[in-house]
């Protein structure tokens, strides 16, 4: 066997037109996963009644099965769920009209939503007490100063661990070829066995996913400088 | 105009405010003395509910508040009475030194922002800062970071300016610029309490003085009477330390 180098190019390029879909799951996850993460971190930090411990579960579960079961539970179990609903109520809507790749954004974001609610939680311990006690001190109520002081500062600290969990929702979305959705990966695969030319796609798809990978890092390097700004004097 | 009255804290079961009374007038300089553990600061921070007292009353400006049962909006509306200065001076970090001023302004106030930074350059300019506008507190030393957080308080107008240790975390060169400008609005006639170490300080400003030990109130009076002539035998071992004419530099 000998390697086909010219072939990586031509798998490369065609492998471009499935960006966007690993894009698209992998941003819908992260997006849908923080939102998750911070009404996840805000109820543990505080405390919530009954609620604190629904948290505390579904923490515990999701991160403690992997992301293809969560992803296979939701495609085979949801349907059931959504179709009895429906039903009950009497409206038209099928689950058979739910595309593929809806199925990988509601499974991720629960994934996205387990980790990120740490990598929130931890942000929000990190800020210093001082910080809610002043807002409290000038008036404001609980919400403005989680808003205006304590979020903003959050972010800056977990803007590296953010990152980290971007790039592997990243590489974890090439598990959506299981429900027939075609990712870079499952597009790779597509064109090695369709040309016999394995080796040649999946270095294309390697090429690629580290592509994006390096995106993400510049991108968080950009936002941490940005947001980090606040701390460049010498004492802290 | 503050009248606390029975204030009483625990952690747990351990009391560490046995029932509190005071009453501070309009225009009043209040320092509390006492040493470390004695609840001074934490009856500092009773005041605008930083800490919860489990029992008593609190009063500023004719609104009262009861410390068994207060409601959220009791508390909020409390805290917008007063204004606090930090030891640590708590800026807020990821903002500047005229945006710190400015927050409670614009956001508590609802002042206009123009109004807001107008207002606010003028309080920096007052405690020296007026060239650190766009400076953020890691940028400032702690004399400076504390000098914001004195504008800060003064922003907002309130009825009363709770000061905790304000010079307690500042090495000794930059003790001085802090107090001085304290002792600068208290001249304005702005009613303060201040929680102290530096006695010669609250001799010299304070038209009051209260000593604490262990959770209640030993002594207070006019500073002249408290320092030369103290009544109790345990404020006379606490100010025995002190030399009481001993000088601290501008």
């Amino acid at each position: 066997m000998k390697l086909d180098l010219s072939f990586i190019w031509t798998a490369l390029l065609q492998l471009l037109t499935a960006i966007p879909t690993t894009l698209a799951v992998t941003g819908v996850s992260v997006v849908c996963g923080l939102a998750i993460g911070t009404v996840v971190a805000l109820i543990r930090i505080n405390r919530v009644p009954v609620l604190n411990a629904a948290a505390a579960a579904y923490v515990t579960f999701i991160r403690g099965t992997p992301m293809l079961t969560h992803l296979l539970l939701v495609y085979f179990g949801l349907p059931f769920v959504i179709d009895a609903i429906c039903e009950s109520f009497g409206w038209p809507f099928r689950s058979v009209s739910i595309p593929m790749i809806g199925f990988a954004y509601i499974a991720f974001s629960i994934t996205a939503g387990a980790y990120l609610s740490e990598v929130v939680r931890s942000g929000l311990l990190a800020v210093d007490k001082g910080q809610i006690e002043a807002a409290y001190s000038v008036g404001m109520t609980t919400s403005q100063a989680i808003r205006r002081i304590v979020f903003p500062q959050a972010f800056a600290i977990l803007l590296p661990n953010l990152s980290n969990s971007t790039i592997s929702m990243l590489h974890g979305s090439t598990l959506v070829f299981t429900v027939s959705v075609v990712d870079i990966n499952a597009k790779s695969q597509i064109i090695a066995s369709s040309n016999w030319k394995f080796f040649e796609a999946y270095i294309a798809a390697a090429v690629l996913y580290w592509g994006l990978t390096f995106l993400i890092e510049r991108v968080t390097a950009m936002a941490e400088k940005r947001f980090q700004m606040y701390n460049r004097g010498g004492v802290s | 105009m503050i009248k606390l009255s029975q204030i009483k804290k625990s952690y747990g079961r351990q009391e560490v405010l046995h029932g509190i009374d005071l009453t501070v007038g309009k225009g009043d300089v209040v320092a509390i003395l006492g040493p470390s553990g004695s609840g001074k600061t934490t009856l500092l921070r009773c005041i605008n509910y930083l800490e919860r007292p489990s029992d008593g009353e609190i009063t500023i400006d004719g609104f009262t508040v009861h410390c068994k049962r207060p409601t959220k909006a009791d508390i909020h509306h409390l805290r917008k009475k007063s204004a606090m200065v930090f030891q640590q001076y708590n800026l807020f970090r990821h903002k500047t030194a005229l945006e710190n001023v400015m927050e409670g302004l614009v956001v508590v106030h609802k002042l206009p922002k123009e109004q807001a930074r107008l207002r606010s350059v003028e309080l920096l300019e007052k405690v020296g800062l007026g060239d650190k506008l766009d400076a953020y507190p890691s940028q400032l030393s702690g004399g400076q970071q504390q000098r914001v957080g004195i504008a800060r308080a003064l922003a907002l107008g309130p009825k009363v300016i709770l000061f905790d240790e304000p010079t307690s975390s500042l090495d000794p060169e930059l003790v001085g610029e802090v107090l001085s400008v304290i002792r600068k609005i208290a001249k304005e006639g702005i009613t303060m309490i201040i929680v102290t170490h530096e006695m010669s300080f609250a001799q010299d400003v304070a038209s009051h003085v209260v000593f604490m030990d262990n959770g209640t109130i030993v002594e207070q009076g006019k500073p002249s009477e408290l320092f030369q002539s103290p009544k109790e035998e345990r404020t006379k071992q606490f100010l025995k330390r002190f030399a009481p004419e001993s000088a601290y530099s501008i």
